[in-house]
């Protein structure tokens, strides 16, 4: 249409997305000009880890329905899940307690997250919004519930970054957003991502400003948390991206897909270092977590199983099978010493 | 993008599990079709005559499992649950049950699924199709088509939804029955049960969850426009994306992954699903004391998490306790302005929006006002900056000068001076140290390694690098050094403190005096003991040369320079014998004590240290005890090299060193030697555990390199040694003096790590020239090289050994307590 284009300033669809094009095999060619080695090959002097003694510890019983996602509490021993009946639980996992069930007014509560306090959870999902309860054994915890953000999609993840006066969240309305629980404003919203959010994650420093995102349009992105802007993005996924995890270091991202593969990003060498597949392994993953020290990768399938990668070596160290469906969540508790996964057979499973 | 893939969502494990399922029904390759008659008994004799054509083949579970096994060279448990899935999405069914979708891993038949049915071959069916195939089969025999009890219900229910089309839902149903019996009995039999098969997942029974469900997403989103339309702003910013990408610094991929595996390799040590908990994993032994003792606030840190601080600065003000103790330190110092700040704008960038305005003032007004109450020291262009973020204030407006204060003063200097100060040594000294009660958990072969306190150096990363090999012979480089240490030196005596003084400097931290106590017990033999503390009192010329063998020393470089760290500070609490030779006289004594059992000296070794965690506190007694054993262990290193070949010969518990480094590596070492790892690896273990993250590790992995070098060929070293020579000698000298000027202060001192371990390495090379006892020299490299020849069954790998050792200890440590 625009065809005797002569700026910038009539930029065509088209046209962007032929220069995008040319500048995606330029970019593909400044990394190969440092790709000097393989992630295995600086792993061979490691020892092999051969013998993996985690079995299943717990068994959390309660829901009804599918479990959709699951977050440890900062004190180590509990854990907050959601389900498909729209029910979130909130657990003692030591003792299997539940000690509190809220009904929201929604089904399919994808996303719930405890704040950094553990006297708060968030969690929503196809009613768009993120709903915050603050804790309290001694009342109703429905009662003292806040909306703090809408999206115009489903909320299909949330964090609270470090503070219990904050959240973000992702959505398939294909952005991000922060909100000031307080006041529910949009503190800031981070578009870039061109299909549904899955999955976010946060740097581990403490005064880290970055997050993760993973999406279906298969593209992991690295927000600043201060500006709004993509500071950096990485292709390789075939498919759907389910989970991202920031490396303990800091310096690296694992995804699991729907490719059935997960894959290691490092952020300083800007490029996939590492793919965690097998022939055998066909189905999708939706969820990934790595142990404290960054050695292992758990990370949970479609076809019920848990694999458990050596990151360094690229090898799987073993499989984990005990749930009867999907393994949906999985996640490391905060201190490393268990892991806690949650499944559409309705249960979760603290493993140790 | 094309019409199909946007009509539904197909997830890519459909794709694979078809490409599967296509290469099981080869003819050829594909699952074996069992002879006909393993399938008279169970099909219909009709149906025989078929069971060439391909889709009549009939397969047994085991043949299933056993093709996938082959094909994927997988376990059969894995295999197992695969083939499951493949039911599960009905790629093939089982023949004679209808109900459940389960493979077994026996004769049970199955059949593979028309394709024409297969999930995702067409648009998933409605109600409609549902009604005609119900009304169809209630049309036809009741005997072999009757439905279920939930199916008479469904189409009940259908007819009433659905009753404006039933008359065409009928019509369908009935051309389909009339269609049907065209075909031959065999067909029919075939073609009902895939139909069957179909609907079994495309309508399970109620209470089953059909494995086709999608995730649970919209369908606007999921389906239809998955991809959004691409708007010129959008590509806009992923051309903005691009080019910010284009322009952006990388590293090496291999630098990147260096420094990825050094972290892995450091945070092992503290991943409880590697590495285990002390005492115990809580979901494991239903134990909570791990949890009790690591919570965030406590009176009393945990000897590992104290040592946890050491590794960087985010590490200590992660941890609750870390930041208080941190805290106090600084205000004890009246420096603790720069944390508070720092706290201060890390708390404002997460405070509620309402907070802001009023927190950015009182910081300001606090820190940053001119003459406020607690002024920041910050330079002129980081104060502008604040002044002009002032005037809008937001949770970022001290960004840059907090950046500032963490990286200039906190990090470079705050930090650094409190993990050298007496407060941390402190901390580390009373730290608990858990005893594992039960001997759960995983494996511990992860090295300990490398956790640089400081900045890591280049060359040092590198160094650990290259002795991270396995190369067999660690020990003796360290022997060596410390040798020529020695032998400088003079006396015995000075040795020690020189080793101390190394120790101290390069690991920030010592560890717990109790440690020491361990070490002579070790593997020394009595007997021998007590003639290497002769030797070392009359001719302490001789013990460099010694030292390289003895079993301790060769079973554990680490384990006396860890040791020796420590010293310093045992000394000061305690009243010290600065004298070679009263030290000596008390190794004497401990010696005769340890001449009784074995067993027994570990116990009396292993008392006192249990006492001073207890106590927190080290009576003088205590610390008495661990001043000697520091200087007996250097003792003790001689013995062993001068009776080394007798100890070679003889299977006592001397000839340890040798077979210690295998058990790390693998378990199936014989009892003994691993007994004799044990008590090494306790104080190896103790000495590891409380020791600094760091550098001493990073002189094994010199000694390793060395070592290696001068077991391959004994001239090497010798060239190695002529080379650095000088710059060692200079250094040793001037550490020496040092040393004399002021023995009790060594701690205090800040010499740069990377000149501690240089000298540390360098010294054995220059030993020989040095010192020149050509006597000494030639039993050395023999010693190294027979060494070398019996580790080449299992090489040992210093670090990782180590680290293994430190494993195994905690494993086996109350076996030790109670021998």
């Amino acid at each position: 249409m625009t065809s005797e284009v002569s700026g910038p300033s009539v930029d065509t669809v088209e046209s962007l997305m032929k220069e995008a094009e040319t500048l995606k095999i330029k970019l593909e060619e400044e990394r190969q000009k440092l790709n000097d080695v393989t992630l295995a090959s600086v792993a061979e002097r490691l020892e092999i880890i051969n013998y993996m003694n985690i079995k299943p510890r717990r068994t959390l019983k309660g829901h009804q329905a599918k479990v959709l996602c699951s977050d440890w509490s900062p004190d180590k021993r509990h854990i907050v899940s959601s389900s498909q009946d729209g029910k979130m639980i909130i657990w003692d996992a030591y003792t299997t307690n539940k000690e509190h069930a809220v009904t929201m007014p929604t089904t399919w509560v994808m996303a719930c997250a405890y704040a950094p306090s553990g006297n708060l959870v968030a969690c929503g999902g196809l009613d768009n919004k993120v709903t915050v309860y603050p804790l309290s054994l001694d009342e109703d915890v429905t009662l003292r519930k806040k909306t703090v953000g809408t999206h115009t999609s489903y909320m299909s993840c949330c964090i609270f970054p470090n503070s219990d006066q904050q959240i973000l969240t992702g959505s398939g309305d294909s952005t991000c957003a922060l909100w000031d629980v307080e006041s529910g404003q949009l503190l800031q919203s981070f578009h870039g991502h061109s299909a549904d959010v899955m999955t976010i994650d946060l740097a581990p420093s403490e005064t880290g400003n970055t997050f993760v995102s993973g999406s279906c349009d298969k593209l992991v992105l690295i927000w600043d948390m201060r500006s709004g802007h993509c500071v950096q993005s990485f292709e390789g996924h075939e498919s759907d991206v389910n989970s991202v995890k920031f490396h303990p270091s800091g310096d690296a991202v694992a995804t699991g897909s729907d490719d059935s593969t997960c894959r290691l990003f490092d952020l300083r060498a800007d490029k996939e270092v590492a793919t965690y597949s097998k022939e055998s392994i066909i189905f999708g993953v939706n969820s990934v977590d790595f142990s404290v020290s960054g050695r292992l990768l758990f990370s949970g399938y479609n076809d019920y199983t848990v694999n458990v990668w050596d990151t360094l070596k690229c090898v799987r160290v073993c499989l984990l099978y005990g749930h009867e469906n999907r393994v949906s969540c999985l996640q490391v508790s905060p201190d490393g010493t268990a892991l806690s996964t949650g499944s559409w057979d309705s249960t979760l499973r603290v493993w140790a | 993008m094309e019409p199909d893939k946007e009509k539904c969502h197909r997830p890519k494990a459909f794709d694979k599990m078809e490409g599967l399922v296509r290469e099981m029904q080869d003819a050829e390759n594909g699952v074996p079709v069992r002879s006909q008659k393993l399938f008279l008994t169970s099909i219909p004799s009709a149906f025989m005559g078929k069971s060439h054509q391909a889709h009549h083949r009939l397969h047994l579970g085991y043949d299933l499992i056993e093709w996938l096994m082959e094909r994927l060279s997988i376990e059969e448990s894995e295999a197992l649950n695969l083939a499951n899935q493949l039911c599960q999405y009905g790629y093939f069914f089982p023949v004679s049950d209808s109900k459940n979708l389960v493979v077994k891993d026996d004769s049970s038949l199955y059949r593979f699924q028309s394709p024409y049915y297969w999930p995702y071959a067409n648009k998933a069916p409605d109600n409609i199709d549902y009604a005609v195939y119900l009304s169809k089969r209630s049309m036809r025999n009741k005997q072999r088509h009757a439905l279920d009890d939930h199916e008479l219900e469904t189409l009940g229910n259908l007819r009433k939804n659905l009753a404006n089309k039933w008359d065409f839902i009928t019509i369908q149903a009935e051309e389909q029955v009339k269609l049907g019996k065209v075909l031959k009995k065999g067909e029919k039999i075939i073609s009902d049960s895939q139909e069957r098969a179909y609907w079994r997942i495309h309508r399970p029974p109620p209470g089953q969850i059909s494995s086709l469900e999608q995730c649970p997403v919209p369908p606007r989103s999921r389906n239809g426009n998955r991809t959004k339309k691409r708007t010129v702003e959008d590509g806009k910013r992923e051309v903005d994306i691009l080019k910010a990408s284009l322009s952006r610094t990388r590293v090496k991929v291999s630098q990147a992954l260096e420094s990825m595996v050094q972290y892995v390799e450091t945070y092992s040590e503290y991943d409880p699903i590697i590495s285990g908990t002390q005492p115990s994993n809580p979901w494991v032994s239903e134990d909570l004391t791990y949890w009790q003792l690591n919570s965030p606030l406590v009176e009393i840190p945990t000897e590992k998490r104290v040592k946890r601080w050491g590794l960087s600065m985010e590490e200590l003000v992660s941890d609750p306790t870390g930041l208080q103790e941190f805290t106090n330190y600084l205000r004890k110092e009246y420096s603790h302005e720069n944390i508070r700040f720092w706290m201060a704008v890390n708390d404002l960038r997460r405070s509620a929006q309402s907070q802001i305005q009023r927190k950015v003032n009182e910081i300001f007004e606090e820190f940053l006002a001119p003459g406020a109450p607690c002024e920041i020291n910050i330079d002129g262009k980081t104060m502008e900056r604040v002044h002009q973020e002032m005037r809008s204030p937001s949770r970022f407006t001290f960004d840059s000068a907090q950046d500032h204060v963490y990286t200039l003063l906190l990090k470079k200097d705050c930090y650094p001076r409190f993990i050298r100060s007496e407060h941390y040594k402190n901390l580390l000294a009373v730290g608990i140290q858990p005893t594992t009660k039960k001997r759960f958990f995983g494996f511990g072969q992860q090295k300990k390694k490398t956790s640089t306190s400081s900045a890591p150096n280049p060359a040092l990363l590198q160094q650990q690098q290259q002795s991270s090999q396995p190369c067999g012979i660690s020990t003796g480089a360290l022997s060596k050094r410390r040798g020529s240490d020695r032998s400088l030196s003079g006396s015995a005596h000075e040795l020690a403190v020189s080793g101390v003084r190394g120790g101290d400097n390069r690991v920030p931290h010592s560890h717990s005096q109790s440690n020491l106590s361990d070490i002579p017990y070790r593997g020394d033999l009595p007997g021998k003991s007590r003639t290497s503390t002769t030797a070392m009192t009359h001719s302490p010329v001789k013990k460099p040369g010694i030292a390289v063998t003895s079993g301790a020393s060769t079973s554990e470089d680490v384990c006396p320079w860890e040791a020796h760290g420590p010293e310093p500070r045992s000394r000061k609490n305690s009243t010290q014998m600065d004298s070679g030779s009263s030290a000596s006289d008390i190794c004497v004594a401990v010696q005769v004590a340890a001449e009784v059992t074995d067993p027994k000296v570990k116990k009396a070794g292993h008392l006192p240290q249990q006492s001073t965690m207890d106590g927190g506190k080290s009576s003088r007694k205590l610390s008495a005890v661990c001043c000697i054993e520091p200087r007996r262990a250097s003792v003790s290193v001689p013995i062993d090299r001068k009776i080394f070949e007798e100890v070679s010969k003889v299977p006592t518990p001397t000839p340890a060193p040798t077979p210690t480094p295998p058990v790390p590596n693998k378990s199936d070492v014989d009892n003994k030697s691993e007994e004799i790892c044990r008590t090494f690896r306790k104080s190896l273990s103790v000495a590891g555990a409380a020791n600094a993250p760091t550098i001493s590790v990073s002189s094994a992995t010199d000694d390793g390199d060395v070592l290696q070098e001068a077991g391959a060929d004994v001239v090497d070293p010798k060239v190695d040694g002529a080379e650095d020579e000088k710059p060692m000698e200079e250094r040793l000298s001037a550490a020496m003096v040092e040393e004399e000027e002021d023995e009790e202060q060594d701690h205090k001192r800040r010499t740069e790590p990377e000149v501690v371990i240089s000298r540390l390495a360098l010294a054995p090379l220059a030993e020989p020239d040095s010192e020149s006892p050509i006597s000494e020299l030639p039993p050395e490299p023999n010693f190294l090289s027979e060494e070398a020849k019996s580790n080449d069954v299992c090489p040992w790998e210093d670090e990782e050994t180590k680290c293994n050792v430190d494993g195994s200890f905690r494993k086996t440590y109350t076996t030790l307590g109670f021998l």
